[in-house]
């Protein structure tokens, strides 16, 4: 990740903000120019499609507040922002095949879209309209959403896995780079980069076999038993610590259901 | 008890207004008398290395608390539970975790769905209305953030 490059021109407060330590990654600013009070954004008039991360992220962020004598003052912030672009990043999935089918989950889209789509390409019954004689379905599918999409994508594939069955799974999370450019309402030549960096998560579901040693694979079928069945039947480990230290991934599983017995009402209700 | 299956992901109690005027009374729901509780999750695997992350908790502690248990508490793997809104922040932690290792940590993420179940009581205990249940399924993800094995 990129550390906060030199920052010119920004007020003190700003500079000091614990970047690295808030629910937001760092954001670095590449071209100086007075910077906007992030939460008052939202105000401004130009209904400018702010995004999904924008709102979400930022809308946390005045745990660490700039100074407040910045909010009430329009005039500082009029900034638009004209354009965002996701930069590239490394394909998560090293030799996979070009043609697959990935599905872009963004915060809006409807999952039953998203479904529709995907579930008849896997299952290639409905296909065969469009193109033709396919009609065993593809064999793969990705998943990938940032920012607050990201759970939206995790419900997609969970659907999917139940719908299609015998599915192998592998998930990737990273951080993707976002680059806006904002620049100044009031024709100034001001202008403003901001690199911006979202949680990202990728999800490849296929009905080929892939390699259970690579980190973040999921055999088919291991139907949410990290948190369901077994209720309390056995008796509680008396240790707790990890039974054997495992490199493969699939006893991953294991040690979870050993302590089921102890572990009582750890998540506040949601 | 009856038991309307809510095959919906969302959290809020969507009662359907088409659904409360219909002539079934079995399924009849009026949202004025029902108090909408929502139940824990069920029992949770609980080991040292086990952090649950919420959305109540600051996100500095949580983060603090993870490099705690890896760096002084001489774990070399942990777990990064998250349900729902808070797999956002357990991405987070994980990937700032990996970030602050410059590398030396790995991620191996799985993701599952999990029931809850919500309790609907009647306001009103002299009204009709029968409690009833409801489940919903939520999307949970589980991190292991390790040091491979050399």
């Amino acid at each position: 990740m990129k550390g906060p490059a030199p920052l010119r021109g920004l007020s003190p407060l700003f500079l000091s903000l614990p970047l690295n330590h808030t629910d937001t990654p760092p954001v670095s600013i590449c071209e100086a120019a007075p910077v906007p009070y992030v939460s008052s954004w939202r105000t401004e008039p130009t209904s400018q499609s702010i995004t999904e991360d924008e709102l979400g992220l930022q809308g946390r962020r005045p745990s660490c507040r700039p100074p407040p004598q910045l909010q009430p003052m329009p005039k500082r912030e009029g900034f638009k922002k004209v354009c965002r672009t996701e930069e590239e990043s490394p394909c998560p999935f090293p030799g996979l095949p070009s043609g697959v089918l990935e599905m872009r989950v963004k915060e809006g889209s409807k999952i039953r879209n998203l479904m529709g789509f995907a579930m008849a390409r896997m299952q290639g019954e409905k296909a065969g309209s469009g193109e033709g004689a396919s009609s065993a379905g593809l064999r793969q599918v990705v998943f990938t959403g940032s920012g607050r999409a990201v759970t939206k994508t995790i419900t997609c594939a969970e659907i999917m896995k139940r719908k299609v069955g015998c599915l192998h799974q592998l998930t990737k999370l990273q951080y993707k780079v976002v680059k806006e450019v904002w620049e100044s309402d009031q024709g100034g030549a001001s202008e403003m980069t901001v690199h911006r960096t979202v949680p990202s998560i990728s999800i490849l579901l296929s009905k080929d076999p892939l390699d259970p040693r690579e980190p973040g694979y999921q055999p088919p079928e291991a139907l949410s038993a990290l948190w369901e069945d077994k209720d309390g039947a056995e008796p509680a480990a008396p240790t707790c610590k990890r039974p054997h230290v495992a490199a493969s991934h699939s006893s991953f599983l294991q040690p979870k259901r050993l302590c089921l017995g102890e572990g009582v009402s750890v998540l506040p209700p949601h | 008890m009856t038991e309307p299956r809510n095959p919906g992901m969302s959290s809020a109690p969507q009662v359907n207004p088409a659904h409360a005027e219909s002539s079934s009374p079995a399924v009849e729901m009026d949202p004025v008398e029902y108090t909408l509780r929502k139940r824990l999750p069920r029992k949770l695997p609980k080991r040292r290395n086990d952090v649950y992350v919420n959305m109540k908790t600051d996100f500095r502690a949580q983060l603090a608390r993870c490099q705690k248990l890896l760096e002084g508490g001489g774990h070399r793997e942990i777990c990064i539970h998250g349900l729902g809104l808070a797999i956002n922040r357990a991405i987070n932690i994980a990937l700032q975790l990996q970030t602050s290792s410059q590398g030396a940590l790995q991620l191996a993420a799985n993701t599952s769905t999990v029931e809850l179940v919500d309790d609907l009581e009647p306001e009103d205990p002299d009204e009709a209305g029968e409690p009833m249940t409801r489940t919903r399924n939520n999307s949970a993800i589980h991190i292991k953030v390790f040091y491979p094995e050399p």
